[in-house]
């Protein structure tokens, strides 16, 4: 037993343990109009008994799987659990949302989501983020364990079963302009980091090739990326206001001193640092040898540079693209403030109405869009690493 | 087959590499040796054009290379690296199938070809063809950089310390191939190495360089008895004598010696020890199993009795090796006499350290 004890994963116990703090915690909140502070109700009054009870029962079972060792039953067997917690907690939300706005009495009332709620959810990634060290190869358990809570939740969100939360009541009656905004987010973090990629691998690219272009494109990139977002989005504004006010063309365009594009030319520079640097290592860490024996052998310098350099640094590359999506996907947020729209647009128009439940309207599709951006760019550079090259991009 | 005429290579204002003149001979194993800086290594990357001389020319073949496209030159070339620069992102295969790539030669050509260079460097072409590099140990690694820079099958082979990056073991190993491949090959090859011993063991002709200018270029026996100046009596050593040994095969040294087989009488052997001092004893097969000299005859009955048995592994010498080789073995196992053997290991006969001594003095060392 004591060398179980010791052989413990330590990462799902800390998440366990954050998980049964959880239970100690208000889980919904219960508020007679939209703006008002509300009261909190732990978990067996939130949801009934029965809940409470399955949860409580799971988070045990998970703290004791925890302790029981660091192999991969047991991490498959944790894995299952936060995704069960996951998935559980969701389903009996709807419930008892539903219950309790049948029993208020104020038309007005609102059900969201608290603390406790929230603290299981981070408990049960927690677990879920150590059992998927864990467990290793085969991807395919790994990737069921990271995204199937996270996938139900989504189910349940579109088949309307947690309509009665009032993040979903903010949602509802704005459909169109959340479809609008989360589209105007996706394109502004998108297109810049398309635009960025291209002129972040081109400056790379020199930025390795000669000595005298590697100081100052990485002074340029190193520069930009210590000024704050809200500070370069206003610094572009008093250009581009003036080039639109002397070009009416521009205006027409939609190139204003607010607007989109201050927004995107600010994502554009951001993303630039990360792909610079990732380029410029990714060139200077190919061995020279490797070159040195691709020349030798009679290759010329530019089929070196496809068929040896480009795949040994794509990799690399990717990565820098991968950190400057997931970065861009977060500022976009601030565009907002300059008109830019995008799913910031709700953030700062619930932090003006004090409506808490408006501000997550925007701020959960940010962090899942973030999530599934850096999902979708990790398979990426997993496929467009070479074999032979495993563990070196990672 | 390569001429280098008066090549001078200046770095700024330094010169790494000096009026250069230099012959090879076509077939022969050319080994460029100096100390570090003495620019052996800018006069092998000049020769497929790496690096261009500042001034002087240089002809393959007749044809002075600054008139060929540099692609062009280093395809009919071999190179290999100490490092080896092996691709990590391309198999084994593919790595020796890049010089045939780029010369347009069909798939099956190119796959008979991959599997003739493995079987050549002593790899298993069905294990190894789809490896990558990072699963190769050191000592194989260098093999395939040897089999990639034959791939093509050029004349002319530009090797860089070629086995310097594995340990001393793997690189004897590499050593005693190479001399093998390079009897069935006859390339031309041009070796960088700052080991003396590697120089002395697989040159046919050693180029001696220091600060870019080359002091001494003549065959390792004649390098070793007559060093041109202090410089190269320095860079030999204090025991070039031993050296020297490892450039002379036993075979001329092996001289006959009487052998009785076990089932032979004890008289026998008292009479062959009368006159020789020794007998070898060896089975039916001719093996050898120990000897017998007076002092083991003494009382015995029969020849099983007398005998002294040996580790034949350890004792014998093969009729392949060098007086080196055959010196280093009479020390460590503190014998006058080794017996040497076949490469079946049947006794021909022995090979003395009074033999080896004259073979030092007959060589004026």
């Amino acid at each position: 037993m004591l060398l179980r004890l010791a052989n413990r994963d330590n990462v799902a116990v800390a998440g366990s343990l954050i998980g049964l703090v959880s239970l100690l915690l208000a889980w919904l909140t219960l508020k007679p109009n939209r703006i008002a502070a509300g009261t909190g109700l732990p978990i067996w009054e939130g949801f009934d008994w029965t809940g409470a009870a399955i949860i409580i029962a799971l988070w045990i079972t998970s703290f004791g799987l925890s302790l029981a060792g660091k192999k991969r039953p047991q991490a498959l067997g944790l894995g299952i659990t936060a995704n069960v917690i996951i998935i559980v907690s969701f389903l009996f939300t709807g419930l008892s949302a539903a219950r309790l706005l049948q029993q208020g009495s104020a038309a007005a009332a609102r059900v969201s989501l608290g603390a406790g709620f929230w603290v299981t959810l981070v408990g049960a990634y927690v677990v879920i983020f150590g059992a998927r060290h864990v467990i290793g190869e085969p991807r395919l358990w790994k990737n069921l364990i990271a995204w199937t809570g996270l996938s139900v939740t989504v189910l349940l969100l579109l088949t309307g079963w947690l309509n009665n939360l009032s993040v979903m009541q903010e949602f509802i009656g704005r459909e169109e302009r959340f479809l609008q905004e989360l589209l105007q987010h996706i394109f502004l973090f998108g297109g810049s980091v398309v635009v960025g990629t291209i002129i972040g691998v081109s400056l790379g690219i020199w930025a390795a090739r000669s000595r005298r272009t590697e100081k100052p494109v990485f002074y340029f990139s190193n520069i930009t990326q210590t000024i704050p977002s809200l500070a370069l989005f206003g610094l572009l504004i008093a250009p581009l206001s003036a080039l639109s006010f002397s070009f009416p063309m521009l205006r027409e365009i939609g190139i204003r001193g607010v607007g989109p594009a201050p927004a995107f030319i600010a994502l554009v520079i951001y993303s630039l640092l990360p792909i610079v640097r990732n380029t410029y290592v990714s060139l200077r860490q190919v061995d020279p040898a490797i070159i040195d024996a691709g020349l030798g052998m009679g290759m010329s310098r530019r089929k070196v540079f496809r068929k040896v350099e480009v795949p040994l640094a794509t990799p690399i590359v990717l990565e820098g693209v991968r950190i400057a999506s997931v970065q861009s996907v977060g500022l976009a947020a601030v565009a907002a403030l300059i008109g830019a729209g995008g799913l910031g647009w709700f953030i700062f128009r619930g932090v003006g109405q004090a409506a808490n439940d408006l501000i997550l309207l925007g701020a959960i599709p940010i962090i899942i869009l973030a999530l599934v951006v850096d999902a979708t760019m990790r398979a990426i550079i997993r496929v467009a690493t070479p074999k032979g090259l495993a563990g070196v991009s990672q | 087959m390569i001429r280098l005429e008066g090549v001078t290579r200046l770095y700024g204002t330094v010169k790494a590499v000096e009026n250069l003149s230099i012959n090879i001979n076509e077939g022969e194993v050319c080994v460029l040796i100096g100390p570090s800086g003495c620019g052996k290594t800018t006069t092998l990357r000049m020769i497929n054009r790496l690096i261009e001389p500042t001034s002087g020319q240089i002809f393959v073949n007749g044809q002075d290379i600054s008139q060929v496209r540099p692609e062009k030159l280093r395809q009919s070339i071999g190179y290999a690296i100490q490092s080896v620069g092996l691709f990590p992102h391309m198999t084994v295969g593919a790595n020796i199938s890049v010089v045939p790539e780029l010369l347009h030669w069909d798939k099956g050509r190119i796959a008979r070809r991959v599997e003739e260079l493995l079987v050549l460097v002593g790899l298993d072409p069905r294990e190894y063809d789809g490896k990558y590099p990072n699963q190769l140990s050191g000592g194989e690694a260098q093999r395939i950089g040897v089999a990639r820079a034959l791939s093509a099958d050029p004349p002319i082979l530009l090797m860089d310390e070629p086995f310097g990056a594995v340990d001393p073991l793997t690189r004897e190993r590499l050593q005693v191939q190479f001399i093998d491949i390079q009897k069935k090959l006859k390339k031309t090859i041009i070796l960088v190495t700052h080991d003396l011993d590697e120089a002395i063991r697989l040159a046919d002709r050693i180029a001696i360089m220091a600060s870019g200018k080359l002091i001494q270029y003549d065959t390792p026996e004649v390098i070793l008895s007559k060093p041109a100046d202090k410089f190269v009596h320095d860079f030999i050593g204090t025991d070039r004598a031993l050296k020297r040994l490892s450039r002379i095969g036993i075979e001329n040294f092996v001289r006959v010696s009487p052998s009785i087989e076990l089932g032979a009488s004890i008289g026998d052997a008292r009479s062959i020890c009368k006159r020789c001092r020794w007998v070898w004893v060896v089975d039916k097969d001719k093996k050898l199993l120990g000897w017998i000299d007076r002092a083991s005859l003494a009382g015995a009955v029969s020849v099983a009795e007398a005998i002294v048995t040996v580790d034949r592994d350890a004792v014998a010498i093969t009729s392949g090796a060098t007086l080196k080789e055959a010196l280093s073995r009479m020390l460590s196992q503190g014998l006058n006499n080794l017996p040497v053997v076949d490469n079946q290991g049947y006794l021909i006969g022995e090979v003395t350290l009074g033999d080896i001594e004259v073979a030092t003095k007959e060589t004026g060392v």
